[in-house]
């Protein structure tokens, strides 16, 4: 099985759970930790469900909850905050008529909040997926999407 | 072992030597040197969350954590300047910043005391009751001792539900402060790893994975976590709200034969709560549920018997002591000795079988001396006692190389024997397990053969050598991880088998205990044999058993040739004149008589009436002792008066028999019972060591009417079912039903 071809990958020593679950995470087709994953890793590394369940919910990264194709993680840091990042998400979720950890109805955006991102020079800030945007204005934000919603 | 050189250090200007490997908190702690901290805890691992116990230490930056920080040699510390006070402070305000705080900063609390003593005619509220927990919490101790008496920041209440949906303790994380010592305790001590922090930031909470309730993650209720909370985040359901107790009485726990230290929390005349001793030597407070959670509500329950009382046809009439011990005197004098008949439960005090069987033997002149056990187990009786006889003691887990579980599961009793093999899994002994479903020791096992329980025989000898062919035609798919292990095992040589209760519902449990006391002899295995029993060695040593004298079964020098017993001819069907049961409560079985004396403390289930109800004191109420599984004697103490006109066993034994027979028993107190038994084994109750037991062998056919392998409720005291009087034990049972069928140890 696939799964179990992911964990092989690496040691069963406890220091690789996070790495273990970022792979398991990547390889799911809805962008989140399952809770059958979480029990993989845990049986793998012998620890306790809770403990695998702590970490994942410990760290924003993880989801738990399955995710639309493109996750949007707007920066919640104070710096963005001074540059408007509260009227920015509040624009997002009219837009997307989504509100904060929800998920589009056509699946095709998350919205979530990051702690900083480390690019305060160019705050207000967001990623969308991999990649870092900054300088967001509106009118960004609705190119941005446009051009994830072409990409499909 | 070295001598360790001790470590000089300076705290608050006192030079003072400390062992080393200790934290400065520590440290502190054994030269009585108070520094406040409500995460660190002994037994614990540190955790350096709570950061109240902040000092400074020359050479080092900042404000280090004591509870983290090791000593070393030549430090000098200082635990109480204005500066750390300040930061103490501040750092409690920030921590309370999210924890209701009005039991510790409300401006009125003096004259809400005042009010609250009010008599008045209708239930009025007379002051607020904000947590559950007040009067006997940590965090305000620690408020108190820091000297912090309002706060600057507003409290931030995080709304989470109350979670109140398991048995035995509610949760309520609005109150908890996060300090990590459930989590730790869960994990590092118990070995049990239900709880984990869950999220992060201001909605962190403590519990068990994918939002299960504590009952679905495998969680043992054994109230550790409620033990160790310094806050009233988790409390106790029975004990919540009733402020502190008056007084703590330490006393054995009689559910199970490994006889834990249970330190009774009692007001007035009642047990409001059962604490465990984590410096107890026997079990290291490792208490399960039964005497964490099973004890208040079994000792209280609104069914116990009154007062004696006789049948009528209208039913049952209260009657005095003097009645009705003029009654029982009455029916009992003159009946022949082979029509009388006397059950005990083995779950009785040594004091009480002690004069249960003298009642019998000296009173009536009859050996006719049964118990459950007889009908539990038949034929195999006779076995079983001696497997029991030859059981070892129970730190032989703590350095074995090889331990081999057979129908056991720790998860809700037994548990200082399941954390001990958990606890040897985790160093490297190799753990192996055979049961007929999952086990709590599964995960740390080399092998869990999970099958049938008509083919552990087979399994148990070839995993032991106990029977000599090889290769198993029996275990196709396993022949090499036999082949493996019997390699460990001939190999090893600590060696421990765990005969839990699951062995007694094997169809070949004679078959699979002779393999087992072949081994025991021949190739080197020692072996704990845990049983639903509590004080089956004390019913065997104190002779309350057909053909078994006083004593008889101590083997003192090592040398006894063993003891010789015989049911052969103890007919458990024969109609009798008299059956006298003392904490036997499955009445339908016994035979027909015409006259039926029920001792007890709960009226018992069964169909059948008897003729005369005497009410029985329990363990919480009168004092004794028992002989736990590994043979050592330990005290049952008494820590409130009796229910009503209850009267300890021993004593409502003794008036009967002292009105037909005056002079035989005469005891007037417990200890003059004790000194009687000390004639016949030495020192008692006094011995601290290990009682050796003698080979027991006793000759038997079925006895006549003895159903085999008959099913029990789980879990049984004085033959009533727990779940019957504590209401978390059902769930417990549905909970242990559902995983097992009805496998896991059926008797
Ligand atoms: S529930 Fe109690 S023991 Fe657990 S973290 Fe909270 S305050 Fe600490
Ligand atoms: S393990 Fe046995 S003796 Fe210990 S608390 Fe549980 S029932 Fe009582
Ligand atoms: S006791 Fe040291 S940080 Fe809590």
């Amino acid at each position: 099985m696939y799964k179990e071809t992911i964990l092989k990958k690496f040691e069963p020593r406890l220091d690789n759970i996070l790495y273990i679950l970022h792979e398991l995470q990547d390889n799911n087709e809805q962008h989140y930790v399952s809770k059958e994953d979480l029990k993989l890793c845990a049986d793998y590394l012998s620890v306790p469900y809770s403990f695998v369940h702590g970490v994942a919910t410990f760290y924003t990264m993880f989801s738990l909850t399955p995710r639309g194709r493109n996750i949007i993680r707007l920066c919640d840091s104070p710096p963005c905050h001074l540059m408007g990042s509260g009227s920015l998400l509040d624009y997002l979720k009219n837009k997307l008529k989504i509100d904060v950890g929800e998920t589009t109805k056509d699946g095709v955006f998350t919205l979530e909040l990051t702690s900083c991102l480390g690019v305060c020079g160019v705050a207000p800030a967001l990623m969308m997926n991999n990649a870092t945007i900054g300088k967001l204005t509106p009118e960004k934000v609705d190119a941005i999407l446009e051009e994830r919603r072409k990409s499909l | 072992m070295t001598k360790e050189k001790k470590l000089s250090i300076t705290i608050d200007n006192r030079t003072v030597e400390v062992r080393p490997h200790l934290t400065i908190l520590e440290a502190a702690r054994t030269h009585n040197i108070y520094i406040p901290s409500l995460c660190a805890m002994e037994h614990l691992p540190s955790y350096g969350a709570c950061r109240l116990c902040v000092v400074e230490v020359d050479g080092l930056r900042g404000f280090p954590t004591s509870c983290t920080t090791p000593v070393e040699d030549g430090m000098v510390i200082r635990t109480d300047t204005g500066e750390i006070r300040t930061l103490r402070q501040e750092v409690l305000k920030l921590l309370l910043s999210e924890h209701p705080a009005s039991c510790l900063f409300c401006t009125e609390q003096d004259e809400c005391k005042d009010y609250q003593g009010t008599i008045r005619k209708a239930g009025v509220i007379t002051g607020c009751r904000y947590c559950p927990n007040d009067t006997r919490c940590e965090l305000q101790q620690v408020t108190e001792r820091i000297g912090l008496t309002e706060t600057s920041y507003p409290v931030y209440y995080r709304n989470f539900p109350v979670e109140k949906n398991d048995p035995f303790y509610d949760r309520d994380y609005n109150l908890c402060i996060l300090c990590g010592r459930c989590v730790r305790v869960c994990n590092s001590v118990r070995l049990n790893g239900t709880l984990s922090f869950k999220q992060r930031g201001k909605i962190t909470t403590v519990g068990p994975a994918f939002d299960r309730t504590h009952l679905e993650a495998g969680c043992e209720f054994c109230g550790a976590c409620v033990t160790v909370c310094p806050t009233g985040a988790l409390s106790t359901k029975t004990s919540k709200w009733y402020g502190k107790p008056d007084k703590e009485v330490a006393t054995t726990c009689v559910y199970c034969p490994v006889g834990c230290t249970l330190k009774l929390q009692v007001r007035k005349s009642e047990v409001l709560d059962v604490l465990p001793d984590y410096n107890s030597a026997l079990d290291h407070g490792f208490i399960c549920v039964k005497g964490r959670f099973a004890v208040p509500e079994y000792v209280h329950s609104s069914f116990r018997i009154p007062v004696p009382q006789r049948i009528t046809p209208l039913g049952y009439n209260d009657i005095s002591w003097d009645e009705a011990i003029a009654e029982a005197a009455e029916r009992l004098a003159g009946v022949k000795p082979d029509s009388f008949l006397m059950m005990v439960s083995p779950q009785l005090t040594n004091e009480d079988l002690f004069v249960a069987q003298q009642f019998a033997r000296q009173i009536i002149g009859s050996d006719q001396i049964g118990s459950p056990l007889l009908y539990d187990l038949g034929a195999d009786t006779g076995p079983f006692v001696n497997l029991v006889s030859q059981s070892s003691a129970f730190d032989v887990i703590d350095d074995a190389e090889a331990v081999l579980a057979i129908g056991f599961d720790s998860t809700y009793d037994y548990a200082p024997i399941g954390i001990g093999t958990k606890k040897a899994a985790q160093r490297g002994a190799v753990l192996v397990t055979i049961n007929s479903c999952d086990t709590n020791l599964d995960m740390l096992s080399e092998m869990a053969f999970t099958c049938g329980t008509e083919k552990w025989s087979a399994l148990v000898g070839l995993l032991t050598g106990a029977s000599a062919q090889g290769a198993a035609p029996l275990f196709p798919t396993w022949k090499k991880d036999i082949a493996g292990i019997q390699g460990i095992f001939k190999k090893s040589t600590r060696k421990v088998i765990i005969a839990g209760p699951g062995l007694l519902a094997a169809p070949q449990r004679t078959e699979i205990i002779e393999k087992l006391l072949k081994v025991k002899e021949k190739g080197g295995w020692d072996i704990i044999v845990a049983h639903p029993y509590s004080n089956l060695k004390g019913m065997l040593a104190m002779g309350a058993f057909h053909g078994i004298k006083t004593g008889a079964i101590i083997n003192e020098n090592g040398q006894a040739e063993g003891v010789k017993g015989d049911l052969s001819k103890f007919d458990l069907t024969k109609g009798c004149t008299v059956i006298y049961a003392v904490g036997v409560s499955d009445l339908d079985s016994l035979p027909d008589c015409d006259y039926l004396i029920y001792q007890n403390a709960l009226p018992s289930e069964s169909q059948r009436r008897p003729d005369l109800l005497l009410p029985a004191a329990l363990f919480t109420e009168s004092s004794g002792t028992v002989i736990n599984g590994e043979g050592r004697i330990l005290p049952v103490n008494k820590a409130v008066e009796p229910y009503r006109s209850a009267k300890p066993d021993w004593w409502i034994l003794n008036a009967i028999g002292e009105r037909i027979k005056k002079g035989v028993m005469k005891y007037a107190q417990v200890q003059s019972v004790q000194k009687e038994i000390a004639k016949t084994i030495k020192g008692f109750p006094g011995v601290k060591k290990r009682l050796e037991f003698s080979r027991i062998d006793v000759k038997m056919k079925t006895p006549k009417g003895a159903p085999k392998m008959r099913k029990q409720g789980q879990f049984n005291y004085r033959g009533i079912p727990l779940e019957a009087v504590v209401k978390g034990m059902k769930a417990i049972e549905e909970r242990i039903e559902l995983i097992s069928g009805s496998n896991r140890g059926a008797i």
